[in-house]
């Protein structure tokens, strides 16, 4: 809640005669801010003054020896170029499927629309060694890119593909195609169109996708520790090697404030271009705006898209569902029976049934929260729509929200652990801590995904729906919520997808034993043997099916009076 | 709009109200014998023990079953990451633990488990039975449960295949003939990567020479020229890298442990002469996990009772099966595929635990500067 007082003020300020909307913002911001102080700002707060002032005393010589060290200056160095090339190669790759999703119909297009999700919910360490038969040694491209930083970047496009296809697809399907058709009649080349139509239109949700791509990829850990052999590192390594491993907190300490301050100069200036559209339009159902695929040009960006998709996603996924029915007595379903098998009933033993229950109902309980609290944040940033989408108030609480995706995991998870230890918070071995960590991730995509949708409501349509006597709740019942159905889908999709493979604070506390997909993978990829693989690549084959099932049923979901995509 | 978010609101404070309050009193007062004539003790009202354990925890349900139905004790296990990270995360904790016992801290962090003051004394009356050379504390805080052995392992078939001579000593592994085949954990963040690295100080010396020209730094110079692959984790190391048994990847050796053969091995009437991976015994280095009652525990008396459990005939038998690991109790019988398929190690290197706290960081950081 750092922050709150000038916050209150650019409201006030801003908002100038209507104050009786601000009221509205600030009450509809206070939840999602009162949540994020108590769930993030405090415990990081804790932890840093743990390392920084132990005992009661400052001790500030951490400052000093982290600058003057060169290989930290390198860590930080690689850390922000690596994640700006893996942002940019990814937005240019994943922009032309952006454009065929929004754009075009063709056979698949819903199922593929789901399973883009799928490699962010994959564990790492699985699609690391999948990946390693493909690009590493002896692998199936003929050539070793293991640990090289080709290897980093293809595994960041791999796991954030979806981030900029889905944000991005999702509101060019909004934007009516008779602008750029008519542009076209007119005799502008396609990459005319693309320039002075699309791209200002959709300038800001490629913002929004990139500045997550970005947090993702300058935090990255395990991509980075696997496939990055021993001389990348970056902050987040570092950061995690200093607290779990060394318990160094004052040098911890210090790295996350540096994580810090990068991370909010960033996400500021991605703020800045990320201002709202300049034109509002009306939105389009993806019915209305899709079109069979006619031109030579449109058919080329079909098959030249999936043809992509297939070498990035297809040839690693589809080794890893070879791999799970390839057991050594031929082919067969032997480590998906073994699964079921309790082998001697060991308590490391996790019935799938159970991992699948586990896994939904945490996801279910995320995503409703993040749902929750993302409108409150999303609502409260757009405000009215009139004139102060830019103001201070809604880009401070846009980037306090994205904050906690650009902190370490481990920082926020030992933070949990000296600060929940009383009552009534006494909620560090709480399975309560596991859906609000990751609502916490999930947090930032919902209101990335919604806060478009809803500057894009004409306020003239509010303004004429509380003339006509509506009240508030009335008109954003009937006026905010459909339009945005199709946005407020695809972030209940983001959200149940990052709890489903998310692995990242929760790891760090002790739990009682409630194992979830990914925990029940990696035990089994903890152990040695045919067995103990096999059902780790099973068990990954079950999530692959079951996100693609769940995130198909919520694409279908549309709330009354939005088409379907 | 507004009710949405007062419902959000109720709900993150109800989170906080449903979260466990029920830490009990807790006691520092020194655990007294628990055994009656060697049998566990019946509590008459049921207690909740929580154990902090590394991932790589388990046990045998039924064993688990017998220990809660004999003592009343309700066993609630928190696994809580890899051993360091388990460790580090009760030191942070130290004195309002999040559970009254901890297990799976080896030797290598004995050293700061003791200096941080984690634990609360317990001499269990069973550790007579335990072959006193895992006995490493004196002071009665940490108690021996299992050890396994870090051993090179390699994959008999591709050596069968290439007609090469299988390496049976460190000497062995820089061979030309070795070129590019071996492959191992990086010692600053795997737990068998460490061991390996302490194993070539134990058996070449120079671990008090901080140049970059110590003996065991010559040793890794020369692995590093014959083209070893480093990588961050045993599941990298093993399914990524290794091409025996279950591996995915293309070098024949990897270090793992001396427990890994029998897992790669279906079918128990197979000739040790065929089994598909083994190990090189004079590279073995001993690894002891530890247990102790962390002080401040709600329930030490309890918690006593479970390290007696983990010292009794049923459990020591139980952790080759569930964690490839061996018993510290003389005279446990191994299984069948553990007996023939893995060679006794009878002479690991080891280093003494102090010597591993004072120098363990510097050493990682000679390490590095090799190789990064």
């Amino acid at each position: 809640m750092v922050g709150a007082l000038p916050l209150m003020d650019a409201a006030f300020e801003s908002r100038g005669g209507t104050h009786r909307s601000s009221v509205w913002r600030l009450l509809a911001a206070t939840p999602p801010l009162a949540f994020l102080g108590v769930f993030f700002v405090w415990p990081v707060f804790a932890i840093l003054l743990r390392g920084l002032r132990p005992n009661g005393v400052w001790n500030l010589a951490a400052f000093g020896d982290v600058f003057s060290d060169p290989s930290m200056r390198r860590v930080l160095w690689f850390t922000l170029w690596e994640s700006i090339a893996s942002t940019v190669l990814c937005v240019i790759v994943a922009l032309p499927a952006a454009a065929m999703f929004a754009r075009l119909r063709f056979r698949g297009k819903r199922l593929l629309w789901s399973a883009l999700l799928v490699p962010f919910v994959l564990p790492t360490v699985v699609v690391a060694v999948s990946m390693l038969g493909v690009i590493g040694g002896g692998g199936l491209a003929g050539v070793n890119l293991n640990g090289t930083v080709w290897a980093i970047l293809i595994a960041h496009v791999f796991f954030n593909y979806a981030v900029v296809v889905r944000t991005v697809g999702a509101t060019w399907s909004t934007i009516d195609p008779r602008l750029e058709e008519s542009a076209r009649i007119l005799g502008a080349a396609p990459w005319r169109v693309f320039a002075d139509i699309t791209w200002p239109l959709i300038r800001s949700s490629v913002a929004a996708a990139a500045s997550i791509v970005f947090l993702f990829s300058f935090t990255s850990f395990g991509i980075v520790l696997i496939l990055g052999g021993l001389s990348h590192r970056t902050l987040e390594v570092e950061i995690y090697d200093q607290t779990a491993k060394f318990l160094h907190l004052d040098i911890a300490a210090v790295l996350a404030i540096v994580q810090l301050v990068v991370v909010v100069v960033i996400l500021m200036w991605f703020g800045r271009s990320q201002r709202r559209r300049s034109v509002l339009l009306e939105q389009r159902s993806a019915s209305e705006t899709e079109r069979s695929a006619e031109t030579p040009l449109q058919r080329w960006l079909i098959r030249s898209n999936i043809l992509f998709m297939a070498v990035l996603f297809g040839i690693p996924l589809g080794l890893l569902v070879v791999r799970s029915f390839s057991t050594p007595n031929g082919w067969g379903f032997g480590f998906y029976q073994a699964l079921a098998d309790t082998r001697g009933g060991s308590t490391s033993f996790v019935p799938p049934i159970d991992a699948v229950g586990n896994s939904l109902l945490f996801a279910l309980m995320a995503t409703v929260v993040a749902l929750a609290l993302g409108f409150c944040a999303a609502w409260a940033i757009v405000g009215d729509g009139s004139d102060v989408s830019d103001s201070r108030f809604s880009r401070w609480t846009d980037t306090a929200l994205m904050i906690p995706l650009g902190t370490s995991a481990v920082t926020v998870g030992f933070g949990f652990l000296i600060v929940f230890d009383e009552p009534p918070l006494n909620l560090r071995s709480s399975l309560w801590l596991i859906p609000i960590a990751h609502a916490i991730v999930a947090l930032p995509f919902v209101v990335r995904l919604l806060v478009p949708g809803l500057r894009s409501i004409d306020p003239r349509l509010r303004e004429a729906a509380s003339m006509l006597g509506a009240s508030p709740r009335r008109v954003w019942w009937t006026i905010d919520v459909p339009i945005v159905g199709r946005a407020l889908a695809a972030a209940a999709g983001f959200a149940f997808a990052i709890s489903l493979g998310e692995f990242g604070a929760t790891a760090f506390l002790a739990r009682p034993d409630r194992p979830t997909m990914p925990i029940a993978i990696y035990r089994a990829l903890g152990r040695p043997g045919d067995y103990n693989f096999g059902q780790a690549m099973a068990m990954s084959t079950i999530l692959m099916v079951l996100t693609i099932v769940v995130i198909t049923v919520i694409d279908r979901f549309r709330p009354a009076g939005v088409s379907e995509f | 709009m507004k009710r949405l978010c007062v419902v959000a609101l109720a709900f993150a404070v109800l989170a906080g109200a449903c979260g466990s309050s029920g830490s009990s009193t807790k006691s520092d007062a020194k655990v007294g014998p628990v055994l009656v004539n060697d049998a566990l003790p019946h509590f008459d009202t049921p207690v909740t023990l929580r154990v902090l354990t590394h991932d790589s925890f388990a046990v045998t349900q039924s064993v688990l079953d017998e220990f809660e139905a004999a003592t009343n004790i309700r066993v609630e296990l928190m696994p809580s990451g890899d051993a360091v990270a388990m460790t580090n995360a009760a030191i942070l904790t130290a004195g309002n633990p999040v559970a009254d016992l901890i297990f799976g801290f080896d030797e290598n962090l004995l050293g700061s488990v003791l200096e941080n003051n984690l634990l609360q004394e317990y001499t269990p009356q069973r550790l007579s039975t335990v072959d006193p050379s895992y006995v490493l504390d004196s002071s009665g805080m940490a108690t021996p449960i299992d050890h396994g052995d870090v051993c090179v392992n390699f994959d008999r078939v591709a050596f069968t295949k290439s007609a090469t001579q299988i390496p049976t000593t460190f000497d062995g592994l820089i061979e030309s003939s070795m070129m590019k085949k071996f492959v191992v954990e990086d010692p600053s963040t795997s737990t068998p990567g460490l061991a390996f690295m302490l194993a070539t100080i134990a058996k070449l010396g120079g671990g008090d020479d901080t140049s970059a020209n110590a003996k065991w730094l010559s040793y890794w110079k020369q692995l590093k020229g014959n083209g070893v692959s480093v990588v961050d984790s045993w599941e990298t190391a093993y399914y990524g890298s290794f091409s025996g048994g279950s591996g995915k990847g293309d070098r024949p050796l990897v270090v793992s442990y001396a427990s890994s053969p029998p897992a790669e091995v279906h079918d128990i009437s197979l000739a040790v002469e065929s089994s598909p991976t083994g190990i090189i015994t004079d590279t073995c280095y001993r690894q002891t996990e530890f247990a102790g009652i962390l002080r401040g525990a709600a329930n030490p008396r309890a918690a006593a009772a479970f390290l007696e459990f983990m010292l009794g005939g049923s459990f020591q038998a139980d952790v080759p099966g569930q964690m490839y690991v061996y018993p510290v109790v003389t005279g446990t019988p191994l299984p069948d595929t553990f007996a023939k398929y893995t060679p006794a190690v009878s002479n690991p290197l080891s280093l003494p635990f102090a010597d591993v706290a004072a120098n363990r960081d510097r050493w990682i950081a000679q390490w590095s500067a090799l190789f990064r």
